[in-house]
């Protein structure tokens, strides 16, 4: 008896030790950030003490003021953009038969699995046939591009569970084509929406690849800034941490609140 | 019974390469209770969605009310649907399923909370109205589904295998409040089924269906007791059916010897099929029938024994309350209005 | 539900218009002296096919495939048994222990970066506090360290949601019909997880293979990998003098292509709708 339960806790502690010893390592750069975005020290070689001054430097610093515009701005509207037309997609995808369906889907995950810098060069290849100035709607154009297959991928599995006579339903109790969506499909399916669109933030609120291939030499977002910054070895500040910081505490509190919320209405429900 | 309310002629549909409605003509009278009664697949759900505005045919016409409405989307029709499974919307309460309709057509707040609470008094669900539909059970939700699609007052209503998920005591009942609703309401009810139980309880009209084709149309009566072909004998009950020649006009050979019958216009000579049902047979001593044979296997259906019994060679089904044991030897006859004649038909 | 499939016709034609042409291009890019700014005439040709023996592009192609492949292994190695384990934790647990994987990802990746090379040079904060200096710059143990922890919730994460839907009462039957513990896991459980294990491996893989930023920084260039190259050619050596860079470029990424095509018939094999791919 006591060599079996042995046996059988073997793997489980192995999967426990492997489980922290991943948050360790996924985690480090988090906590590496977060104590340089409180040191004193610029340059980030030793501990010159707790400060919040970059916190503070980073609503005062202009240089970092157009690319974090430029990021929150590009994420809003991309995100908007994508949503829109991404769950509009998925709901066609859904209405077609199978193997259609299946079809669109492949070609709905070709950006999801291509490598980033191939989508980006692809991008590029197609903004300078159409002769685009790269800048701020190339960008926004290629954010859009690279979100909608999220978007698509996580409104599909509720548009599936809906039953497929519940839109006729609505259209037999007198909605036309427009309203029956508006009345009854999106509002089964607004979860799924909800978290494509938080998808599409937190993918273009961080993207550096794709919006370096795609934003010219004059428009940029915060990580095309610090690359810019990094490999010419000017102007960085540890203000770009603090930024991070913020942006990462916003997010997690946002998908708190919005998963907290759905958890009371799923109860409610 | 009415005018015609609805006239399909020559309505054809395909899906892909398969022709799911074949030259299909019905119409449908005012007030009627008809029932689209086929295996799954013979394209009645098809008609149905067709009738709702679902589906577009592809050839033929829908006329409804005197006017085609072919091109007509389904929120423009006088036609409401009760869905298979339900379609219950589930992001709404059993009051805003049931108000969905009257709220498109933006009728006031009073209007709207009379009808809704009058018509949940007709389906029995008063004090349901702020339950979640995923609360209700099976039953319930069919009855939403009924008040949701009736409460916009529609001439004809749809209704999609409605019974098919409740268990068959629930069914019954059903079947029965069905009944009565379209009696008082005085709408035209277009059920469909492969139940043929539940077609030959509830229907004014059949309309039997296989492969995109109708085969027979006939109230229960006509289409239980004299079927016209060998489909719609075997869909519609169980049946006997026996290969036999038609002496003459009301005499009919089949088993070896001949029997009066009801039925002419055949050849002289010409091969027939013999339906009868298996109730329609009574036992009778040994040397008394006509057709005699032996007790094969015995099943206790509650109601009534199934018994098959060997014939020459030929296993013949009978329902009988009498008990006979395996291996007796019996005596069958069968009255000549029980015996019924179809054209034969080569069957692979 | 009929009447809505043509709201999908407009993304057909996006996807052409974003995916389709720019692959035709690079096609035509690579095989002649086609210039992107000047679409005049072009010669087919196959000089592009030089860089192939230039050293520094077979090093970084032998880099390519041989960091992305150890990246991989390590996190299939840590990443298989996490998600396992994931998977046998209660409802609640388990909830808040993949959300709490996927929150480093929303930190900005090249931050990400330029925290571990803040953490492997020779004076770090480290250094200074605990007095334990990695200094592991411009080493394939950096490189690699920084590339595991980029990469491994990609590998779990696939891997974890097809574990998660697998039905346990399969795993019971295995039981029931006399399978030990390690038969069950060799025999059902591991190849009803092959879908996600393939999706994991290729959203690993992929990803470590064309990585520029990583190996330039915690590399300090001293390790090229093939998207440095890519990157390289199509953003820095344009204005240079040889105009032939881009075809080179477009080259190598067509080469790129070709391993997104053969992931993509992958798993399409086993993920017919990319369920396991968010």
């Amino acid at each position: 008896m006591m060599k079996k339960t042995l046996k059988r806790k073997i793997p489980k502690l192995i999967g426990l030790l492997l489980t922290i010893f991943s948050f360790i390592i996924i985690f480090t750069p988090i906590l590496v950030i977060i104590v340089l975005s409180v040191n004193a020290s610029t340059k980030g070689y030793s501990w010159e003490g707790f400060t919040l001054k970059w916190y503070v430097e980073l609503f005062q610093n202009d240089v970092m003021k157009e690319p974090i515009i430029n990021t929150l701005v590009i994420a809003f509207s991309s995100t908007i953009i994508a949503t829109v037309l991404g769950t509009i997609f998925a709901i066609g995808i859904n209405a077609l038969e199978k193997k259609k369906r299946v079809q669109m889907m492949v070609i709905n995950n070709v950006p999801v699995v291509n490598p980033d810098i191939v989508t980006g060069i692809s991008l590029m290849i197609v903004f300078s046939l159409l002769s685009f100035t790269l800048g701020y709607y190339t960008v926004l154009i290629a954010h859009v591009f690279f979100s909608i297959p999220y978007v698509v991928l996580s409104v599909m599995p509720r548009l599936k569970k809906l039953d497929p006579n519940l839109y006729e339903a609505g259209l037999d109790l007198g909605c036309s084509r427009i309203s029956g969506i508006f009345r009854v499909i999106i509002p089964n399916i607004s979860t799924g929406i909800l978290s494509g669109a938080l998808m599409a933030f937190t993918m273009s609120i961080d993207d550096f690849i794709i919006t370096y291939f795609t934003s010219g030499a004059e428009y940029m977002n915060v990580s095309t800034w610090l690359y810019a910054t990094l490999s010419r070895g000017r102007s960085f500040t540890p203000a770009a941490y603090a930024y991070n910081i913020i942006i990462f505490a916003v997010t997690i509190a946002i998908i708190l609140f919005v998963n907290l919320k759905r958890d009371r209405k799923e109860k409610t429900v | 019974m009415g005018k015609k309310l609805i006239i399909m002629s020559h309505v054809s549909k395909r899906f892909g390469d398969q022709l799911v409605l074949d030259d299909f003509n019905l119409y449908i009278n005012e007030n009627e209770f008809i029932t689209l009664l086929g295996p799954s697949g013979c394209g009645k759900t098809t008609c149905l969605r067709i009738l709702g505005g679902f589906e577009t045919c592809d050839e033929g016409t829908i006329e409804f009310d005197g006017k085609i409405i072919n091109d007509l989307e389904p929120n423009q029709r006088e036609i409401n649907t009760c869905f298979q499974k339900y379609a219950l919307f589930p992001h709404l309460n059993v009051f805003d399923n049931i108000a969905f309709g009257l709220k498109i057509k933006k009728l006031d707040k009073e209007t709207i909370h009379e009808r809704v609470m009058n018509i949940l008094t007709m389906v029995k669900l008063t004090g349901y109205e702020n339950r979640a539909v995923s609360t209700l059970s099976g039953g319930q939700q069919q009855r939403v589904a009924i008040a949701r699609a009736l409460i916009n007052r529609p001439k004809v209503l749809l209704l999609d295998e409605p019974l098919a998920a409740l268990d068959l005591k629930l069914r019954q009942e059903m079947q029965y409040e069905l009944k009565e609703m379209q009696r008082e309401l005085g709408i035209t009810f277009i059920y469909v089924t492969h139940d043929q139980e539940e077609a030959l309880t509830m229907s004014d009209t059949i309309v039997v269906m296989n492969q995109g084709k109708i085969l027979q149309i006939g109230t229960p009566e006509d289409i239980y007791n004299e079927p016209n072909s060998r489909f719609v004998a075997n869909f519609i009950g169980e049946s006997n059916i026996l290969s036999g020649v038609m002496k003459d006009d009301y005499l009919v050979e089949f088993c070896g010897h001949e029997f009066e019958c009801v039925d002419k216009g055949f050849k002289k000579n010409e091969r027939v099929d013999v339906i009868i049902r298996p109730e329609d047979f009574d036992f009778v001593p040994p040397s008394k029938g006509k057709i005699v044979g032996t007790v094969d296997s015995l099943i206790f259906r509650g109601v009534h024994y199934e018994i098959n019994i060997m014939i020459a060679g030929v296993e013949y089904t009978i329902h009988t309350t009498k008990y006979r044991k395996i291996g007796d030897r019996v005596g069958l006859s069968v009255e000549p209005n029980n015996i019924h004649i179809i054209k034969h038909i080569d069957h692979a | 539900m009929r009447r809505l499939r043509p709201y999908s016709l407009p993304y057909l034609l996006w996807m052409g218009v974003f995916i389709l042409i720019p692959t035709l291009i690079l096609i035509v890019l690579g095989f002649s002296n086609l210039q992107l700014y000047n679409l005049g005439v072009f010669e087919i040709t196959l000089v592009n096919f030089t860089i192939f023996i230039q050293d520094q592009v077979v090093s970084a192609l032998w880099n390519s495939l041989v960091y992305s492949i150890i990246t991989t292994v390590i996190c299939f190695i840590i990443g298989y048994p996490v998600a396992y384990y994931l998977s046998t934790l209660s409802d609640k647990k388990r909830k808040i222990l993949l959300a709490m994987m996927i929150v480093p990802l929303w930190s900005n990746m090249l931050l990400r970066i330029i925290a571990w090379e803040k953490l492997f040079m020779p004076t770090s904060i480290i250094s200074d506090l605990f007095g334990i200096s990695f200094d592991l710059l411009g080493t394939p143990t950096g490189v690699l360290i920084g590339m595991v922890a980029m990469y491994l919730p990609f590998m779990v994460f696939p891997i974890f949601s097809v574990l998660e839907k697998m039905d346990y009462k399969l795993i019971e039957a295995a039981k029931d019909l006399g399978a030990s513990d390690l038969q069950t896991f060799v025999k059902v459980t591991f190849p009803l997880s092959s879908g996600g294990v393939i999706s994991g491996v290729i959203m690993t893989m992929l990803p470590a293979m064309t990585s520029f930023v990583l190996p330039a920084r915690i590399g300090l260039g001293k390790i090229n990998l093939i998207g440095n190259i890519i990157e390289s050619k199509f953003m820095k050596e344009v204005l240079g003098s040889s105009g032939a860079s881009i075809n080179q470029g477009a080259l190598i990424s067509l080469l790129l292509m070709v391993l997104s095509v053969i992931s993509f018939v992958l798993i399409t094999r086993v993920d017919k709708e990319g369920e396991t791919l968010i």
